[in-house]
């Protein structure tokens, strides 16, 4: 895990070489040849239209899918031949999704405490950490809540708190703000930017909105399964 | 939060089919634990019978069939004879429809045997002597039959007075009626005929030396057999058919129990498709969805036991007072049979989610999360 890396650093976190990716017996080709290279630290937005591959991209970046051709390394290391993906995305990954992807019969503290049990966390460390994170998200006031208490933007915060569960080296964010009213979307976009500053980890965000790559120090546009501009 | 609070969430987010799914294993546990209990209470009511008359050894006559046939009470002049004999005694006894109960244990003892000088009387008195047609009644007997000292009761075609009430200590004494022998010969229409003699050996002779006596039986006994006590029951044919039944009635239970669990299981991994998507996205190891689910099936299969030992307890509770049972024999609720029990329903458990937990680990992260 790489703690507090420098933004812009020059090492290589990620790098794909024509990478492909088709489903339904090759019907559907929603990457046709990706190439791109992502540093260590650095805070890159992904944008393009819907269907362009870009949560495709992001699904083969952590390991949640197989690409079908191509290379795809992070930190030199193939991601589709680990022989632990699942190590990989418990210590190296922190996903946010769109969706929240938080599990509804457990609290906001039970949530982020989720991805440490393949940790070597004990019982009580883990909710000590799980405390601490949703106070870095301005969230100390509802860690008894379940997702259904809660609003978009706080199950938000609480899906970004267990994304860092594990202290990661990469946060994966797909459309993190896909789900939320304009001003809950300038706050999360708010809070990781705030939490790249601090913890220096590379942060790749999905989006199909401008207003929020803006915010990254580097975008890359995508069509049609393609990297067109970067 | 530990790992098993995990599992109980799983289990509870559907308390119905939860619910459903542990009176499915419980009525499948209490199954094991009634038909069992009952089939282990009656060996051993046998086996206290014969420590509390002290018997050494019984001989029989089998002859491949469930119950013992009669044969020649001139036998025991034979057996008094033989070398480590101290006593021995005849019995005629018989299962016989008595009055209203269906199914009653009636003994002819030899007078003056010692399977009279092991009861106890508790009301009433003893036959005078063995020619007297008079029966006492094991006090559960005389629950069952609702008799007391004054009463009579038909044994086949004769009306006996009732003299007596007695405890024996085990039900095969307590749920009897007991008469002497000749009286229980003329009764059936088995003059001359025993079917069991019980043999106490002198208190020097070892083991060894009881089962060499075992084989003089055999010798002028052919069609028969000669038994070490200790053997009686577990060599019986009843009883290892009652053993058979039991068993094999709880096992078409269980299998019913175990259909159950997997169902719920299976549909338990197909509802949380999305959810194990969301585990494996955070990097749970495939493993552990295994263990969770397979921890949560366990868990029910434990549950289910420990409902269903409760169940089967108070099943055979119920079952001991009715009066097909009642007096016949004392159904076991042993530690033994509850740890077996509760052991099964976990195994239940445990083999129920195998299949389900496979399944969990097939999943893709990508297309469960999509799922």
């Amino acid at each position: 895990m790489v703690q507090n890396a420098q933004i812009g650093s020059n090492d290589l976190a990620f790098e794909a070489v024509g990478l492909k990716k088709q489903f339904d017996g090759g019907k559907v080709a929603a990457l046709r040849g990706v190439d791109l290279q992502i540093k260590q630290g650095e805070f890159v937005a992904v944008i393009g239209p819907s269907g362009c591959g870009k949560s495709t991209l992001l699904q083969l970046l952590g390991s949640l899918d197989r690409p079908s051709e191509g290379v795809l390394t992070y930190r030199g290391n193939s991601i589709p031949d680990m022989p632990d993906p699942a190590a990989y995305r418990a210590h190296e990954i922190g996903f946010v999704f769109q969706a929240f992807n938080l599990l509804p019969t457990f609290t906001a503290v039970e949530n982020v405490q989720i991805p440490m049990f393949e940790g070597s966390w004990s019982r009580s460390q883990r909710k000590e950490r799980a405390i601490q994170l949703l106070k870095s998200v301005g969230l100390e006031h509802r860690l008894s809540h379940f997702p259904s208490e809660l609003s978009g933007g706080e199950r938000q915060r609480v899906a970004i708190a267990r994304g860092l569960a594990n202290k990661p080296s990469v946060v994966l964010a797909d459309e993190p703000t896909g789900n939320l009213d304009s001003e809950s979307a300038r706050q999360i976009i708010e809070l990781l930017t705030q939490l790249h500053r601090e913890l220096g980890m590379t942060l790749v965000l999905v989006t199909h909105d401008l207003t929020v790559a803006e915010r990254a120090s580097r975008t890359i546009r995508m069509k049609d399964g393609r990297v067109v501009v970067d | 939060m530990t790992f098993l609070t995990i599992v109980v969430r799983g289990l509870i987010r559907r308390p119905v089919r939860t619910g459903l799914t542990l009176v499915g294993i419980s009525i499948g546990i209490a199954a094991v634990v009634a038909l069992v209990g009952m089939a282990w209470g009656y060996e051993k009511s046998m086996v206290k019978h014969l420590d509390v008359m002290d018997i050494d050894v019984v001989v029989s006559n089998m002859s491949g069939g469930i119950l013992p046939k009669a044969y020649d009470a001139s036998l025991l002049d034979k057996i008094v004879k033989l070398p480590r004999v101290a006593e021995a005694t005849s019995v005629l006894m018989q299962m016989l429809s008595v009055e209203d109960a269906p199914m009653m244990m009636v003994s002819g003892r030899q007078w003056g045997g010692f399977t009279w000088s092991q009861i106890k009387l508790i009301e009433g008195r003893m036959p005078r002597d063995g020619t007297e047609s008079a029966v006492v009644l094991g006090r559960l007997a005389a629950e069952v039959l609702k008799k007391k000292v004054g009463d009579t009761v038909q044994i086949e075609t004769r009306e006996i007075p009732v003299v007596g009430i007695v405890d024996g200590q085990a039900v095969v004494d307590n749920g009897a009626i007991i008469l002497s022998l000749p009286v229980m010969q003329e009764a059936t229409g088995n003059e001359g005929k025993v079917n069991f003699i019980d043999i106490r050996v002198t208190p020097d002779t070892t083991k060894e030396e009881t089962n060499q006596l075992c084989k003089q039986i055999k010798d002028i006994f052919p069609e028969g057999r000669a038994m070490v006590a200790s053997e009686v029951v577990s060599t019986s044919q009843g009883f290892r058919i009652a053993r058979a039944m039991s068993w094999s009635t709880s096992l078409l239970a269980i299998v019913v129990g175990v259909l159950g669990v997997m169902n719920t299981m299976l549909m338990t991994v197909f509802e949380r498709t999305h959810e194990i998507g969301i585990l494996l996205a955070v990097g749970w190891k495939r493993r552990r969805v295994v263990y969770m689910v397979l921890c949560e099936s366990a868990l029910l299969g434990l549950l289910g036991g420990i409902t269903g030992v409760t169940l089967g307890a108070i099943g055979l509770k119920i079952l001991e007072t009715t009066p097909a049972i009642h007096g016949l024999l004392e159904p076991d609720l042993s530690a033994k049979l509850v740890l077996i029990s509760v052991a099964i329903a976990v195994a239940v458990g445990v083999v129920s989610g195998l299949y389900p937990a496979w399944r969990s680990s097939r999943l893709s992260p990508s297309l469960a999360l999509h799922g």
